[in-house]
């Protein structure tokens, strides 16, 4: 059993881990110690030294991929990068299907969130980087190298403003679960298939409660795909929706769309999604020198760049640009409900249940 | 010597063909359940009490067995006299009605899902918003998240299997029956009932049996039209399962898998009983044009109202999704200034990876649908023709794969086709072959069973004495006999394959990507409008060629 901790920083704090010796759970404001052992000596971000194939599975939206599979021709002319994209949940399905069979189809994962990382730390298939830079992340890492948040999806509320009126609107997580005349017209993500959704939940019930959930169930909230959901929401079949944000971004950059972001009173809930390298005895094509430097491309600031672009927030307090139409870095961090990443993974089944007996199929209480 | 030969080429075909269904669809599934037994190491029935003792499966359970079999009476009920109206009678336009209603089987479930979902949603649906303006109703006299909506939805998705299999075997029928009833006083109404109905039997009960697995199997349409309902049917509870991506994940929803399999057993068992041992042979060696039922004055009013059916369950969807695709805020009508916009439609004809994509779809579902029919094909000759112990055996296995969901079938394949067991065969064209020929084969079995069952074996006997052999029998009397249901099975088989989107999507690779897989991604990255412009796309490209093959064989061969 491997004991692992969960070093949350504040932007400027220099962090790695000395050895983790408890299980300090709990995700909130923890100020990890100090040791300069996180600087191994690597090669700088963009060598192009490396040469062969890599495979990366990877939830992000496909146009993306486009733009960044571009890039990193460039930045690694000799090295073949290929995205194999799907939605989180099929990706890592695929995954478990995959390590039943004992070989990996990827080198690199860009999926999910923290608690999953946690999982593939465990089954020990990852292959452990530590990244020099790591003092500039804003968000949660692996101690040990064997991940760290390289985007940050964040759940916040939307509205349409041709249809609806913000004042009519609930403002805040708790007043979208708990305001009565919002009953049958709001929508959510499945937190049983959805990764961000779950762990958004997650912290929802640490900060309000079991109550929040059975609040959510009485408002017949629509469980179901985001897509589907902003269509709603366009259509005005759905007053309001909690979903994430790069969705509506980008549907207000490429469509001109007018739905628009609420960033809740009670605070939005940034879910950072992990990269992480597997291990040479199960990946793919066993390149391990060439993922660890397209890790490090990633979590660069001009890797960065490529997350921001797609409607992302970027993981580095060093990096100010931000996405189209959203607001700073700085600034959304200054309100946000914090998730327990420990308890996402440790405690997955009891809240999983929690979930659909409130949720998804009340009937069967 | 020869006779010997022939003997032989039947055996090896036959004995090539069970060897394939072992090692690409039993192991894995055999596996699987393994698996799910022995999760802890040795044999426990643990995960099984576990799942089927937790009350909300069992909402799940009594919700799929609800709705597919309700889908399953209602797909029958309509698509008989459809079949019967468009293929027997002189219905007026009876061929336009035909391509209509085999249309609905050309555009992907989810994409049909959306355009339902938006007609009919209780707060806003275009035809709940229209039928209470009309009749100046209070609220939405529909409710699509309702199980009503549900059955609605997945009849209007499934009923063409059952159309497509009785109208083929309907138009094989040895008419000299139906006009000795009616030589013999019997009203057409009677014959209809006493004779045509009886005699069409087994295929009934094969699109039944179609329809019930299609619909109890599905994910698309319950994952759109119930979840927000709150109605959870086995296959989303099955993805709810597979979706955390543990080990215990993937058990639990094989586990739960299991019952979908039992329940495509128990309904193959029941319809082979309904069937029995009844002899239903229809066409025997004159084989005639089947009599025209004149409806005389009735004629008018049917055609009113099958225009109508066909209007509300094929046009209006249809409409809906061309509508879709032009618009650019689905919030504001596509007549609004500045709302409509033909980018989508370039979006879907620039994309490089669509036209690969689109290649590879193509490849991918003729090599299943053909291979496919091969197998049926045999597999029911073996079924009906010949009496082997186990003769049923490759039928029931073709039928508990397409009961499997199709998520456990990919994942079942990832694991025991990706070199673990010698063979190799993950991330290339041919695990995607594999995978659509275990989920869709049964469409083409169904078909082409219902049909051999309807021959007189003394075609094939006379054949025979007069020195064919098998292989020639097969090509000069079997094969020309069931042309016209092994076409219309080859297409059941194709069309799924074409968009198949849950099975893809966990299996293709950077070169087998297909167009399933895109239209996944436009369905999820919310551009609902590329994904109706790709489904409508889909559809012309369908229906032109059907169109030119029916013209190219004179009306031969169209479905």
């Amino acid at each position: 059993m491997i004991t692992r901790q969960f070093v949350k920083r504040a932007v400027s704090i220099f962090v790695a881990g000395a050895m983790a010796v408890s299980l300090a759970a709990c995700g909130g404001n923890k100020e990890g110690s100090t040791s300069g052992n996180a600087g191994a000596v690597t090669e700088a971000a963009g060598s192009s030294d490396v040469s062969g194939k890599v495979v990366i599975y990877t939830s992000m939206y496909e146009d993306i991929i486009d733009n960044m599979e571009t890039e990193l021709e460039k930045v690694f002319p000799d090295l073949d990068v290929e995205f194999f994209q799907g939605g989180s949940g099929t990706i890592q399905s695929k995954i478990a299907a995959e390590m039943d069979a004992g070989k990996m189809g990827c080198d690199i994962l860009m999926v999910a969130e923290p608690s999953y990382a946690l999982q593939l730390k465990e089954a020990g298939i990852l292959h452990p980087h530590p990244f020099a830079e790591a003092d500039k992340l804003v968000f949660d890492y692996d101690p040990d190298g064997y991940w760290y948040p390289v985007r940050v999806c964040n759940m916040v509320l939307a509205y349409n403003p041709e249809k609806y009126s913000r004042d009519d609107l609930p403002l805040s997580m708790k007043d979208f679960a708990e305001n009565d005349s919002m009953k049958g017209k709001l929508s959510m993500s499945n937190p049983l298939t959805s990764g961000t959704a779950y762990c958004s939940m997650v912290g929802l019930l640490d900060k309000y409660g079991e109550d929040y959930l059975k609040a959510l169930g009485n408002q017949n909230v629509a469980i179901e795909s985001g897509s589907v959901a902003l269509t709603k929401l366009e259509t005005g079949e759905c007053s309001e929706i909690m979903v994430l944000e790069e969705s509506v971004l980008k549907k207000r950059e490429e469509e001109g769309s007018a739905l628009e972001v609420i960033y809740p009173e009670d605070g939005s809930i940034p879910v950072p999604s992990p990269i992480m390298i597997i291990d040479e005895k199960y990946s793919a094509n066993a390149n391990i020198a060439a993922a660890e430097a397209v890790q490090e491309y990633f979590l660069s600031p001009a890797g960065q760049q490529l997350v921001i672009n797609g409607w992302m927030y970027g993981v580095r307090s060093d990096v100010e640009e931000y996405p189209y139409d959203a607001v700073p870095l700085s600034e959304l961090m200054k309100n946000t409900i914090p998730v327990d990443w420990e308890k996402c993974y440790k405690q997955r089944e009891e809240i999983r249940t929690l979930l659909q007996e409130h949720l998804t199929v009340p009937e069967a209480k | 010597m020869m006779k010997k030969f022939t003997f032989d080429i039947k055996w090896i075909l036959i004995a090539g063909i069970i060897g394939f269904l072992l090692v690409f669809q039993v192991f894995p599934l055999v596996y699987l359940l393994f698996r799910a037994f022995f999760a802890t190491g040795h044999f426990s029935l643990e995960s099984f009490a576990r799942i089927y003792s937790y009350a909300l499966n069992w909402t799940c359970l009594k919700n799929t067995l609800f709705t597919a079999l309700l889908s399953m009476v209602f797909g029958v009920l309509i698509a008989f006299p459809l079949a019967w109206l468009v293929g027997r009678t002189n219905l007026h336009g009876r061929r336009i009605f035909r391509t209509l209603f085999v249309m609905t089987y050309m555009v992907p479930p989810y994409v049909g899902a959306m355009a339902w979902l938006r007609l009919l949603n209780p707060s806003v649906g275009t035809l709940n918003v229209f039928l209470q303006k009309i009749f100046g109703l209070a609220g939405m006299p529909f409710n699509i998240y309702t199980t009503g909506g549900l059955v609605w939805v997945l009849t209007t998705f499934y009923y063409p299997y059952a159309f497509i299999t009785i109208s083929r075997a309907m138009e094989k029928m040895d008419p000299s029956l139906e006009e000795a009833s009616r030589i013999s006083g019997a009203s057409p109404l009677k014959t209809l009932f006493t004779v045509t109905i009886p005699l069409m039997l087994p295929s009934i009960a094969a699109a039944g049996l179609l329809v019930f697995v299609a619909a109890a199997s599905c994910y698309g349409i319950p994952s759109i039209i119930g979840a927000p309902g709150k109605i959870y049917t086995v296959t989303t509870r099955i993805v709810d399962y597979v979706y955390v991506g543990s080990q215990q994940g993937l058990t639990d929803a094989t586990v739960l898998a299991v019952f979908l399999m039992l329940l495509a057993m128990v309904i193959l068992y029941v319809s082979n009983f309904v069937i029995g041992k009844k002899d239903y042979i229809t066409v025997s060696g004159k084989s005639v044009r089947p009599a025209v039922v004149d409806l005389g004055r009735w004629n008018l009013p049917i055609t009113i109202l099958v225009g109508a059916f066909a209007f509300i369950v094929v046009i209006l969807p249809f409409a809906t999704v061309f509508m879709t695709s032009f618009t650019v805020n689905m919030g504001k009508s596509l007549f609004a200034a500045g709302n409509m916009t033909t980018k989508y439609w370039g979006i879907i004809f620039s994309r490089k990876s669509i036209i690969k994509s689109f290649r590879n779809s193509v490849f991918s579902a003729l090599w299943a649908a053909t291979l496919g029919m091969i197998v049926c094909v045999i597999m029911a000759y073996l079924l009906k023709r010949t009496n082997v112990k186990g003769k049923a055996v490759p039928d029931f296995l073709i039928t508990v794969g397409s009961g499997t969901p199709s998520v456990v079938i990919a994942l079942a394949l990832i694991m025991t086709m990706s070199g673990r067991f010698g063979i190799n065969i993950y991330n290339t064209m041919a695990i995607l072959v594999v995978a659509y020929m275990i989920k869709y084969m049964l469409m083409g079995m169904r078909t082409v069973v219902s049909a051999i069952s309807q021959i007189s074996p003394s075609l094939e006997e006379a054949a025979q004495i007069s020195g064919a052999g098998w292989l020639r029998r097969m090509k000069d009397v079997v094969l020309p006999l069931t042309a016209p249901s092994v076409v219309a099975g080859w297409f059941l088989i194709f069309m799924p394959c074409f968009y198949e989107l849950t099975m893809s999507n966990l299996l293709y690779s950077d070169n087998t990507k297909t167009l399933g897989v895109e239209l996944y991604l436009y369905q999820t990255y919310h551009s609902q409008q590329t994904a109706s412009a790709l489904a409508a796309a889909i559809l012309i490209l369908v229906a032109v060629l059907n169109i030119l093959m029916n013209r190219l064989t004179k009306g031969k061969f169209s479905i």
